[in-house]
């Protein structure tokens, strides 16, 4: 792996880890806010 | 409070994308290893913002062994989390600059071990979290952050108390360290972007920590109200 190689392999594996984490989180975000729909719908 | 949360967010991105400019295109090229050096720029703030994180898990811990309640509890569940995600970019952007600049991904020193130790405690803690049944998991929890945070400053420390092949410490580590004006105002720039990046995501992961507790409040209520029928 050259310099250069490494420089983009790093920068790009540092925005998929916080954009996948991100995309995680607010994929638990819908599924608790349809939970909390389904719960208020039929108590 | 949404709103001031939405504008944090739009500096953070805009912060995010000044630095990044900055430690791609400002700042100048080191002379012994080339351009692979600016990798410092996100490896270095990835590590700050980890700690920092871990920090917040430990004050947080405390305060739920003291008070019990679960607001902290809350903030250490989001604090780990964010700082394992953290210490993932620490732990891979590390290997990547090694192989150009050592010859090798890995090597056993006392700075990459301790990493990895730190890494391996805060997975532990998110399992037990997540797996252990019982009433006692908020306190287990607690009490194994409050041990594993012992780790954060044997990490930082690790490469002034033992000779490692991790390079010696760039500020503050004594009369040879030190970095140019131009990479110092670089760095600086990511550390202060990735730190927003941190409280963004502990921001966001508090609140999802919240609703899924008052989801879990509510469906109790439902079992217990169906139950009593």
């Amino acid at each position: 792996m050259t310099g250069p190689e490494a420089l983009k392999a790093a920068y790009i594996v540092t925005w998929v880890v916080l954009l996948g984490y991100l995309g995680t989180l607010l994929g638990r975000f819908r599924k608790v806010r349809e939970e909390m729909k389904d719960l208020k719908r039929n108590p | 409070m949404k709103q001031l949360f939405i504008a944090f967010i739009v500096l953070t991105l805009g912060l995010l994308a000044y630095s990044t400019y900055q430690a791609l295109y400002v700042a100048p090229t080191e002379q012994t290893m080339g351009d692979v050096q600016r990798i410092f720029y996100y490896h270095v703030p990835s590590a700050w913002t980890a700690g920092v994180c871990f920090l917040v898990n430990f004050l947080a811990s405390v305060v739920y062994l003291w008070k019990r309640n679960t607001a902290s509890d809350a903030l250490a569940a989001a604090s780990a989390e964010v700082g394992m995600t953290f210490c993932t970019i620490v732990l891979i952007t590390g290997p990547i600059w090694a192989r150009p600049v050592w010859g090798i991904w890995w090597t056993w020193d006392a700075r990459l071990t301790t990493t990895l130790v730190l890494w391996l405690i805060y997975v532990s803690y998110l399992m037990l979290r997540r797996f252990s049944a019982g009433g006692q998991t908020q306190v287990l929890a607690a009490a194994l952050a409050i041990f594993g945070f012992v780790d954060v400053p044997i990490v930082y420390m690790s490469i002034r108390w033992f000779r490692t092949q991790h390079p010696s410490p760039v500020m503050g580590g004594g009369e040879n360290s030190g970095l140019d004006p131009v990479m110092l105002q670089a760095f600086f720039w990511n550390l202060l972007s990735f730190t927003c990046v941190g409280i963004v995501l502990m921001v966001l992961r508090y609140r999802l920590q919240r609703l899924e507790e008052n989801v879990e409040a509510k469906h109790a209520a439902v079992a217990l109200q169906g139950g009593s029928r």
